[in-house]
């Protein structure tokens, strides 16, 4: 007797396979609501269709009904278009429009324009509570299926194969803890890779000093001098887009929340030597209505000379404030982990609108069972109206060594591949020692990922679909980041990196930064439910 | 409304709409194109290098355009499941084992090979014909208009001919066994890289056309019964070749109406043997159906295989006749 399939709360298999997320008991709403745009467009000509899609958000197309039922609630007939109207002093009038505005991308301190700088006229987006896409229940226990691997071969690198098949030979014997075989590898890599160009070299070499530490138990040193990363990792903002990706997204989701504050306060978990925060005072500054009164709190770990990092950092955001008019606001705290703090020690504010930022970070606190359980705790009780988080799109903390050497293998051959293209775009072209000072940099986690365990293991990157089931049980949902957020987000790719085989795509309301076809990094935004 | 949705299964019919409805919105009248929500609004999957249904597929970036081809090979029973791409030993030393080039549809404009349902797709080919499959990502119009898919396919094909680990057969007789596939824009583009492929002396098994993208000034009887009937308007139609012919061209140019006034003739050519699949509820009908008689015309081989109920992208859900059918038709069309 097989127990009856559920009919309700169930995703659709067939819907599922085409990237789609439909309820099998939804379907006849669906088609509905088809039917009902249909008719609705059909009393509009082509021009007036085209113009209200660049005119609208789109959120979480994957969820049909939702997508459908944002377009039917915010779908007023428009007046006969006017091409005399200028666009951008129409977003007052019109209700139920947004319009992007274009400032100033030249300089520096990019401005973020998009719908978040104009009060919002529209209802917010649909209701983002939408239950987690129930797995189709079947009667049979699944066998979890294995991690997926996503290897972006480059056509010249076939024979770099060779390659690749002796540095996961050399894996697993050491996973078998053969190592006198591993050994033997990886002094063979060795040489094989000396006959690689490009990157297919530099990573190969880096995964075997990695390897070569493991066996000969030489456990790396000095990982966590911060100062020396923290320089590593602006040579690697300069170099190519992924921070200038993680910052700019989650400056977007930031503003947008703060959308008619007049009092906020940003929590940031890896200040480091604070470069997203400029651009978003800039933003703040240019919205209509005046910038909000703005306190920052930046969080970053004690430093190992003199010098206090951290309250520089402070006081050079402060003068920038004060340059641009906006009320500014700063406090540093030193923590050897975020989970070492406590909600009582932001003093948070009566009627203080908070968002908590965390790039690169939270992975770190898996090193340490119950830490990211704590963090989350804290953060929601801080009751911020926005979490944003960027992290790696890879799952480097599986518990097999073999599973997560082999998908850092093919995570940071295509992050080398990409860096190999960067320097053709942009305003500046990327010096030799920036891109040096970011293989480092890179260098560095791999070594981590391969050669350390336990507490020092904590390049712990784990993938967005795991990261939501963190999130869910700390009581947050997703905020989705719309079309609006994609479409400028692939402006400043095609601006920075020349769009050399960088790529933007939306997965389930998040934006992903790839190379080519591989997912690298995520940056979603949570609230709480 | 309700009567189509009886016509037509409730998944494909809220599935094709769905993107009738998007592509409305993208397509503007000044033929330019929105391309930044079409890509928002596409969903994509990533590959998998680690077997899943008895296949795994990677992706491989052509330097040329710049684009990821998609590779699927069957897996191979003594390898372990490692995500290991297999590119040092041949398909196999003792049978045949089919490479079908796909190219994917979406008008020359939309879609992808890293769209849910064109991986989906061919991984059901995969399994079906016991193939590997290239899927190949051709430069798009309007931002790229023809010739450049036909480029791209032609490229895609000669790579796919060189390499050792997409040969198969006896050991001393190895050799890449090579069809084309393609629907909609993308059976378009495969007539045209068989052609190519005919001039340049690169052997294909076979075309398969799945109701293929052809068109001409004149308007077919199909074209005027079906116009706005199962998702697709002529208007549309026309859009789509503005998109992609040349500037200032019109629909007689021989990349859309292959056997108009302006065609080449394709008499003697070594051209492959054919399998063109015409749905019966597509507009289109008549020009593929003028495709198929063009082709025997010229003498060559073509089997038209006609599925009276179907729709356009009724291949994209497997729960229905037609879908089998299909599958069946291809299975043998590449084992005979």
């Amino acid at each position: 007797m097989w127990p009856c399939q559920p009919d309700d709360g169930g995703v659709d298999e067939h819907f599922a396979v085409l990237g789609y997320n439909v309820k099998s008991s939804d379907m006849a709403g669906v088609a509905q609501k088809l039917e009902q745009l249909e008719e609705a467009m059909g009393s509009f000509h082509q021009e007036g269709l085209s113009q209200l899609a660049d005119e609208t958000v789109h959120y979480n197309p994957s969820d049909i009904a939702s997508w459908l039922e944002s377009m039917i609630s915010g779908f007023n007939p428009i007046p006969e278009f006017d091409s005399s109207s200028d666009p951008f002093l129409e977003s007052s009038a019109s209700v139920n429009s947004q319009m992007p505005i274009d400032l100033d991308f030249g300089s520096d301190l990019i401005a973020i324009p998009g719908k978040a700088v104009y009060p919002r006229t529209q209802p917010p987006p649909p209701e983002q509570n939408q239950p987690q896409p129930k797995k189709l229940k079947t009667s049979i226990a699944a066998v979890a299926p294995p991690p997926p691997a996503t290897p972006l071969l480059v056509d010249s690198q076939e024979n770099g194969i060779r390659l690749v098949h002796t540095l996961m030979a050399c894996a697993e014997a050491v996973q078998q803890e053969n190592f006198k075989l591993a050994e033997a590898l990886v002094k063979n890599i060795g040489f094989l890779a000396v006959s690689q160009a490009g990157a297919m070299r530099k990573v190969a070499t880096y995964f075997a000093e990695a390897l070569a530490r493991r066996i000969y138990k030489l456990y790396p040193a000095n990982q966590q001098d911060s100062a020396f990363n923290d320089m590593l990792q602006m040579h690697f903002y300069e170099t190519c887009p992924y921070l200038k990706f993680a910052h700019f997204t989650a400056n977007q989701a930031i503003l947008e929340a703060f959308a008619g504050k007049s009092r906020v306060h940003v929590i940031d978990f890896s200040m480091k030597q604070g470069m997203q925060w400029p651009a978003l005072l800039q933003a703040l500054a240019l919205r209509p209505g005046g910038p909000p009164s703005f306190r920052l709190t930046g969080i970053g770990p004690p430093s190992h000379d003199e010098t206090d990092h951290l309250q520089e950092v402070g006081w050079r955001l402060a003068q920038l404030a004060e340059s641009i008019n906006v009320e500014f606001e700063y406090r540093g705290f030193v923590a050897n982990s975020l989970a070492d703090l406590d909600a009582a020690m932001f003093e948070i504010r009566e009627g203080e609108t908070v968002a908590v930022n965390s790039i690169f970070e939270l992975h770190q606190l898996l090193a340490r069972p119950g830490a990211i359980e704590k963090v989350l705790q804290v953060v929601s009780e801080l009751k911020p109206e926005i979490l944003t988080v960027v992290e790696q799109e890879a799952n480097h903390n599986g518990s097999a060594f073999l599973d997560r050497f082999t998908e850092s293998l093919h995570y940071y051959s295509t992050l080398f591949d990409s860096l190999e293209s960067c320097g053709g775009g942009g305003e500046e072209a990327v010096s030799v020692q920036d891109k040096v000072m970011s293989e480092v940099y890179l260098g560095r986690q791999i070594c981590n990922v391969v050669a350390c365990e336990g507490v020092d293991r904590v390049e712990r990157h784990e993938t967005l679909e795991q990261w939501k089931s963190r999130f869910g049980s700390a009581g947050f949902e997703a905020v989705h980041l719309g079309s609006n957020a994609y479409k400028q987000a692939s402006m400043l790719l095609a601006l920075f990196a020349g769009g050399d085989g960088y790529r933007v795509d939306e997965n389930n309301g998040c934006l992903m930064l790839g190379w080519h076809t591989r997912p690298l990094i995520a940056t979603s935004a949570w609230k709480l439910r | 409304m309700l009567f189509l949705q009886r016509v037509v299964p409730l998944h494909t019919w809220i599935l094709i709409s769905t993107f009738k409805l998007s592509y409305n919105l993208l397509r503007r009248p000044d033929g330019t194109f929105n391309r930044d929500l079409n890509e928002y609004l596409d969903r994509n999957v990533t590959a998998n290098a680690v077997p899943v249904d008895g296949m795994y597929s990677f992706d491989t970036v052509d330097r040329l355009t710049g684009l990821a081809n998609r590779i699927y090979l069957p897996a191979r029973d003594n390898e372990p499941q490692l995500g290991i791409v297999e590119v040092e030993k041949p398909l196999s030393t003792s049978e045949v084992v089919p490479v079908i080039v796909f190219f994917h549809g979406g008008s020359f404009v939309h879609s992808s090979a890293s769209s849910a349902i064109y991986d989906t797709f061919c991984r059901r080919l995969v399994k079906t014909c016991k193939a590997a499959v290239v899927s190949v990502n051709y430069r798009r119009s309007p931002e790229h208009r023809y010739p450049c898919a036909y480029d791209d396919g032609l490229t895609a094909l000669k790579w796919v001919n060189s390499r050792a680990w997409l040969r198969s057969g006896k050991e001393n007789d190895l050799k890449v066994h090579i069809y084309l596939a393609g629907d909609s824009s993308g059976g378009n583009i495969a007539h045209h890289v068989a052609l190519r492929a005919a001039d340049e002396g690169v052997e294909v098994l076979g075309n398969i056309l799945l109701h293929p993208l052809f068109g001409g000034e004149e308007r077919t009887e199909s074209e005027k019964r079906l116009d706005g009937k199962y998702f697709v308007r002529i208007q549309e139609r026309d859009w789509y070749w503005r998109a992609y012919l040349p500037e200032g061209e019109d629909r007689d140019h021989p990349a859309c109406n292959v056997f108009g006034p302006r065609s080449l003739s394709l008499e003697g050519l070594s051209f492959p043997k054919s399998l063109v699949v015409v749905a019966g509820l597509d507009l289109l009908q008549d020009w593929q159906i003028g495709y198929v008689e063009g082709l025997k015309k010229y003498g060559h081989d073509v089997k038209l295989l006609y599925l009276e109920k179907a729709t356009i992208g009724f291949y994209f859900l497997p729960n229905n006749e037609h879908f089998e059918s299909l599958m069946d038709e291809i299975k043998s069309f590449i084992q005979s």
